[in-house]
């Protein structure tokens, strides 16, 4: 009886492998199904996505996208290459280099003549930063890429961020140093300590987990004014042309920011949790509205946010209230270390990361095809499927030709299981953002004015408002600079980013993250500042700095001497 | 006589006691483990039946704060290819199971003969593959040679001989009475015989417990799926289905590295929290239901007693 | 006690039968021979084979030039590691957390196997077992969210401990480097202190129930029959599975340390797996050759840690593994 059971377990295991592998390839046959693998953290697309099989049958191919799951990008990269499948198309993200250097990619650059679409994506001088040591273009970066004008409402990039009902309830005031900020912070605390369903308020609260401790590590660059070089300050007082490398974890600026958080951290200003908690828990708070202030780049906090802040909630005396409409909307203010001066939170422009970008494979069989449906994708009419998505059900058109959304069709596009049956926005492959080649609309729906209004909730607009600030960005209120163009080698994060452990450069930067991961939230609860910052600082200068100061210095120059040689000067 | 009697009962009556008094004391330890133990189980079933927005705000503990069914929509109807992952996980844990207790338990049975000539070196053997491990990269290469790549294969043929299982069963198989076998040698028994029509039999405890093990693994295993056939669809796994599911809802905030002017995205209306408690409880969910037959063989125990020496 | 034949006993008989090599015994036990040998082949495939990567270790790789023309770099990389003072961090941190969890959670699983069996209603037992386990199944993402929740300023713990006045403000627990051992310690027993019972429930099993007859008969007590009967019966059992886990006191971990950890606690909470995570899998550079080198050195350690534990339990009189 039992052996009869068994073989009867494997014959019917046997049955299901059979029944499965036989059931493949019934699709229509004009249209050529491509694969894509992004070396990023994304969502899958179900199988008979509508959006998607429109494009496939204008456009004739359809592309399955996978992404990064449990792996970083260098494993993924690395057992993709080895297992000797590749997929057609690929955004290898930091393995970019390692799948050229490998030959495993198709030269972008006879394609460029032949498909204008894609050659439009950017200048002869940006195509020149894409090229890798044979002198070829192997991929393109397709994000933040303004056609025509740059049109930004939001400020994607990182600030201190303050809830809108504080400065509401001091008459909107202007907050431009530490010192202001974390007065106004601590005064609100005392003044309005609970929520109305009466969880306590927390003045302030910082992210250090893993990579993320960006959060208090690079405020020092930005209060000293300059841009996200991500990695030092490019200081040009003599001149764009004459560019010095500065280190900013030592300068007095620095040590002036941790010695706030110090104190303020004493005074039980800042989260008592801030060094220990997960991302998970900081998103958690954050979602209940207790949190008045942080330092964040939006992307990291604000989405995730949304959700929980428009619902509504039970106040301890039953009634109803919505945090939204509590004012606990994030705005991002620009300070500096001292009053009055000039800062670049907010960068305006391009920023280019040629580090990586999404690339065709040798793999691929018909790599003509390939990019002929690169080119297609943005042909605005396909580009309008993929980020506003299909006429009258997607978004209406007014009389005067300008899309918007109904507030239904807006929710739609805040779920994620109706964008995964129904949108295709092929995200890591070629786009635009700013305005439309009609000239009446916008590339992308969080782009066009009137979508970008319709999503605030009244004490968020009220608060632009006050600061005579239409959107995010006026709200920085960064000196403008168009960073791409002043500044040839910006944004220098995407040399540091690429940096490996096989220079003496590259070995310096790695000890000096893991110093300031350690030491930054330990000065910052030090009962003794002074001391444990000068055993920082001891600490940080065993990393030996130096090595890493000079290779981005010579990063710097490199791209200076690139820019120069293509005609660039400073303004 | 009288006395020895007495004495007797006098000391069952003080066993009777001790035994009381241990009884309750040892039902208070069980069930203050099982509280501990389940109070994670708990947590995570009240967050699967908590709506996502509403769980990001954290501090739910033994129920949900606002019920919803919606993650585990999202995750059994929503996605094709959780269905998928779902046959081709049950045919790999059935099938890898078998064949795989199958191959453990020969091996074990040939290491644990006792006049086996190469019993000490091939135990060796098979002892440094726990610990020797050449890496993912040489690994996926030889696959590739092997054609093992892009196939369901590779989840049932490099699994099936696990070191650490063989040990555990060759030691089981040690401690069963030579006796036996020399009696069924006797009478003209071969080895196979011996295997199959003996040592088996006496083996079922070890067997479930192994059989639990290799089945688990199965169930659990998504990395494989991943390694070998990421671009292959029709070999994915339940629980690779799920992992990419719950990657992409943490990852639905967007965003690249720091300071990338990042893609925007929208809100999140499921959270990974929820998503990954229902996820959690949707793959636990077959194998407490399956437990209770395999338990009967290790808690239960079997009356082997009259075989023994 | 007679009866109570223990399994050190049982095993030096088996160092006394020790087959001796000889063509007629080869010729009897031929099926044997032939089954190792389908065995062997299958082990050289697909472990041994692989193996043919440590080469990595001794080159700079790149995959466009392949393991057998990649640059040699003779020990560099091991030169690296050793002289970093990082790695012996990692090394202390990944040793001691293995052995703290491998002496614990054999304990516990040993003590918990033994009292469950002494539980004598069958649905009560049965549902202990049931419930013991499933935490086994949960991921580690999800026990250390509970943990870390409950340890944080706010949490359950530092609830209690300020109820009841044992401390005056809430105690950082995450923040004390000297506390992280003992939760990842903790996490890992309540996390699999079930499952690990398992095997030791299945060993119970095999005991023969006429041992406790006739121990009884003799008079002895629960908790003479724990241990001259119940301990020594699975005694096979907890050795091997004790030799098979020192070869990994130092594959501690990555996930649960990785989500525990903090920058204030790297010193404490990293261990080799993280490390090489961190120096050779992270930016532009995909170093796998530093990878299979403190691969190479983690099973070095490994195998003598087997190779001299094998070697006592053999002096011994115990149950070994080879």
């Amino acid at each position: 009886m039992k052996t009869k059971k068994i073989v009867s377990l494997v014959l019917a295991s046997m049955l299901a492998v059979s029944s499965f592998t036989a059931c493949a390839g019934n699709k229509s046959s004009k249209i050529v199904d491509m694969t894509m693998f992004a070396a990023m953290a994304g969502k899958e697309k179900d199988e008979n996505n509508e959006i998607k099989e429109i494009i496939a049958e204008k456009t004739g191919v359809r592309v399955k996208e996978s992404w990064l799951t449990g792996q970083t990008a260098g494993e993924a990269i690395g057992s993709i290459i080895a297992s000797g499948k590749l997929p057609d198309f690929i955004d290898g993200g930091d393995g970019c280099p390692t799948l050229y250097e490998n030959h495993l990619l198709v030269a972008w650059d006879d394609y460029l003549e032949k498909y204008p679409n894609l050659k439009e994506m950017y200048t002869k001088e940006e195509w020149d930063q894409f090229r890798q040591s044979d002198g070829k273009i192997y991929w393109a970066n397709v994000f933040g890429n303004h056609y025509k004008t740059d049109t930004t409402t939001g400020h994607n990039g990182e600030a201190f961020w303050i809830q809108a009902r504080v400065l509401e309830a001091y008459g909107y005031p202007k907050i431009e140093t530490l010192d202001q900020y974390f007065e106004i912070l601590e005064k609100y605390s005392k003044e309005h300590p609970e929520l109305p369903d009466g969880t306590p308020v927390i003045p302030y609260t910082c992210l250090c987990e893993d990579w993320k401790y960006y959060c208090i590590e690079n405020a020092p660059m930005f209060l000293d004014g300059y841009p996200n070089d991500g990695c030092v300050i490019v200081n040009i007082d003599e001149g764009a042309d004459k560019p010095k490398v500065v280190d900013y974890n030592t300068t007095d600026t620095a040590k002036k920011y941790f010695k706030k958080l110090n104190e303020e951290y004493a005074k039980g200003n800042i989260d008592p949790d801030f060094a220990v908690q997960t991302y998970d828990e900081y998103i958690a708070k954050l979602s209940t509205g207790r949190v008045l202030g942080l330092c964040d780049q939006y992307w990291d906090f604000a989405y995730s946010i949304m959700g929980p802040f428009s619902s509504p909630l039970k106040a301890s005396d039953g009634s109803e209230f919505r945090l939204d409409q509590l004012g606990c909307d994030y705005v991002p203010l620009g300070l500096t270390i001292e009053a009055g001066m000039d800062q670049q939170w907010h960068s305006y422009g391009d920023e280019l990361n040629n580090a990586s970008g999404c690339a065709v494979t040798t793999s691929c069989k018909d790599p003509d095809l390939a990019f002929k449906f690169l080119s297609m994708l943005l042909d605005q009419e396909i580009h309008d499927l993929r980020f506003w998505g299909i006429k009258d059900v997607d978004y209406k058109v007014d009389d005067k030709g300008c899309y918007y959304r109904t507030e239904e069709m807006r929710e739609n596009w805040k779920s994620d299981s109706y964008k995964a049956k129904h949108s295709c926005e092929y995200s890591y492959m070629p786009q635009w953002r700013g305005m439309s080649k009609d000239g009446k609309n916008y590339m992308m729906p969080d782009e066009q004015p009137a979508e970008f209004l319709a999503g605030l909730a009244e004490p968020l607009k009220k608060c632009f408002e006050a600061y005579g600030a239409g959107n995010y960005a006026d709200m920085v209120g960064s000196k403008y600079v168009v960073a791409a163009d002043a500044l040839p080698w910006y944004p220098l994060w995407s040399w540091s980013n690429g940096l490996g452990t096989d220079t003496p450069g590259g070995v310096a930067w790695k000890k000096m993250g893991e110093t300031k991961h350690k030491w930054l939230p330990a000065v910052v609860i030090s009962k003794d500042f002074e001391t444990d910052w000068a055993a920082y600082q001891d600490a940080y200068a065993g990393c030996k700095p130096d090595d890493f100061l000079k290779e981005a210095q010579a990063a710097v120059d490199s791209r200076l001497a690139t820019a120069q040689s293509n005609g660039w000067k400073p303004a | 006589m009288a006395e020895e009697v007495e004495l007797k009962v006098r000391h069952r009556k003080k066993i009777a006691a001790e035994d009381l008094i241990f009884y309750i004391i040892n039902t208070i330890i069980m069930v203050l483990f099982a509280i501990v133990t389940l109070y994670p189980v708990l947590n995570t079933l009240a967050y699967s039946f908590n709506e996502g927005n509403d769980a990001v705000r954290g501090g739910i503990h033994l129920w949900p704060r606002a019920f919803s069914t919606r993650n585990y929509e999202e995750i059994i109807f929503e996605r094709k290819s959780i269905m998928q992952g779902l046959w081709v996980t049950v045919g790999r844990t059935l099938l890898g199971t078998v064949t795989s207790l199958a191959a453990n338990a020969l091996l074990s049975f040939i290491l644990s003969r006792k006049k086996f000539l190469f019993k000490s070196s091939l135990s060796l053997f098979w002892i440094i593959t726990m610990y020797a491990n050449g890496g993912m990269i040489p690994i996926l290469i030889l696959y590739r040679y092997l054609h093992l790549t892009s196939s369901f294969w590779v989840y049932i043929v490099p699994g099936l001989v696990s070191a650490f299982n063989v040990m555990v069963m060759r030691t089981y198989m040690q401690g069963i009475p030579d006796s036996l076998e020399e009696a069924a040698q006797l009478e003209g028994a071969g080895y196979m015989t011996v295997f199959v029509k003996i040592i088996t039999p006496l083996c079922m405890p070890v067997y479930a417990t192994i059989a639990l093990f290799v089945a688990v693994g199965h169930w659990n295993s998504w990395f494989d799926a991943m390694l070998y056939n990421r671009f292959d669809p029709q070999y994915t796994t339940l629980q690779y289905e799920l992992r990419k599911l719950l990657d992409s809802v943490s990852a639905s905030t967007g965003g690249q590295q720091a300071g990338t002017s990042a893609t925007a995205s929208s809100a999140a209306t499921i959270t990974p929290v929820t998503v990954r408690a229902a996820a959690t409880i949707f793959t636990m969910a077959p194998i407490i239901a399956l437990y209770p037959f395999l338990q009967r063989y290790f808690v239960t125990g079997l009356t082997i007693g009259g075989v023994k020496e | 006690m007679e009866n109570t034949t223990t399994a050190s006993q049982k095993v030096k008989e088996i160092d006394v039968n020790k087959p001796k090599f000889t063509v007629k015994e080869f010729k009897r036990q031929w099926v044997l021979v032939v089954i190792g040998a389908v065995y062997v082949i299958y082990g050289i495939i697909f472990y041994y084979l692989p193996l043919v990567g440590w080469i990595m270790a001794f080159q700079n790789f790149v995959y466009a030039d392949g393991i057998f023309k990649s640059k040699w770099v003779g020990f560099d990389k091991f030169r690296f590691l050793f002289s970093d003072d990082q790695f012996i961090m990692v090394i202390r941190n990944t040793f001691a957390m293995g052995v703290l969890n491998l002496v614990f959670s054999t304990v516990f699983a040993i003590g918990f196997a033994i009292l469950l069996n002494e539980v004598r209603t069958k649905w009560f037992k049965k549902t202990i077992q049931t419930i013991s386990y499933m935490p086994h199944f949960l991921s580690w993402i999800i026990v250390t969210a509970i943990v870390h929740d409950a340890l944080t300023s706010t949490g359950i713990i530092n609830e209690l401990l300020l109820k009841f006045g044992i401390v005056e403000q809430a105690y950082p627990f995450l923040m004390k480097p000297g506390w992280f051992w003992p939760i990842v310690t903790f996490s890992h027993l309540w996390k699999e202190t079930g499952w690990n019972a398992i095997i030791y429930l299945a060993a119970i099993t095999s005991i023969d129930p006429c041992l406790y007859e006739s121990a009884a008969i003799d008079g002895a007590g629960r908790f003479q029959k724990i241990r001259y009967v119940t301990i020594p019966g699975i005694r096979p059992t907890i050795m091997i599975l004790l030799l098979m886990n020192m070869g990994n006191v130092l594959n501690a971990g990555f996930e649960i340390q990785y989500l525990l950890g903090n920058g204030i606690l790297q010193d404490v909470a990293r261990t080799i797996d993280i490390y090489i995570l961190k120096w050779s899998l992270e930016g532009r550079i995909m170093d796998f050759s530093l990878g299979t080198a403190a691969g190479i050195f983690k099973t070095v350690v490994s195998m003598t840690f087997i190779v001299v534990s094998n070697y006592i339990a053999k002096k011994r009189g115990d149950e070994r593994l080879f």
